[in-house]
């Protein structure tokens, strides 16, 4: 699974830690979930992307071998 | 919430830290025969109430984790609890061709070996997971 939080943050000029902190996760857990060592909950996907004001499916997307 | 975690994380430290200061001077204690078995049988209950004490508050500090860090816990837990059951089936087969050495893996330093693969686990899923 790839996704796009690097892109949202950048858009919104967030670091890492103002992801977490908004989302009530630690900075190196978003780091994780950012460089898909983790794949997040579905209540985690739904928080990132009400923070980020998009979809979950903009955000997260299925690749192939998924 | 976040001072919460933080206290909730603190509280399990500390807990360890009155294990250990618990069951390092049972060890010597017992070890040197000073009190008679009553005591003794006493001594030996008190380490294990401030380990179950710091398991309970381990528990609720995992439980206000977020869920990449549980992940992480779990997973240590789980590499540890495998290795150490190794250890005691090897150990226990060689007992069985009379091949044992009780100096290096008694009882007491099962528990040393026990912390040890849960910090190996530990250390492999951290990086696993980049955390």
């Amino acid at each position: 699974m790839k996704n796009t939080i690097k892109v949202e943050r950048a858009k919104k000029n967030w670091t890492q830690e103002d992801l977490a902190g908004k989302i009530g996760i630690s900075r190196q857990s978003v780091n994780s979930i950012e460089t898909g060592k983790f794949i997040p909950s579905t209540v985690l996907a739904l928080k990132m992307a009400k923070v980020f004001g998009a979809s979950v499916e903009s955000i997260f997307q299925l690749e192939k071998q998924d | 919430m976040e001072q919460f975690k933080k206290t909730t994380q603190r509280n399990s430290i500390i807990f360890a830290l009155i294990h250990g200061a618990t069951y390092l001077p049972a060890v010597w204690l017992l070890k040197h025969h000073i009190f008679g078995q009553p005591v003794s049988i006493i001594i030996t209950i008190v380490p294990i109430i401030t380990f179950a004490i710091f398991i309970f508050k381990l528990i609720k500090a995992f439980s206000v984790m977020d869920e990449v860090k549980q992940r992480v816990q779990l997973e240590a837990v789980v590499i540890g609890f495998s290795l150490t059951v190794m250890l005691m089936m090897i150990l226990f087969l060689l007992s069985l061709c009379d091949i044992s050495n009780p100096g290096w893996f008694g009882y007491g330093y099962l528990v040393c070996y026990c912390w040890l693969f849960y910090f190996v686990g530990l250390f492999i899923s951290k990086k696993k997971y980049g955390v």
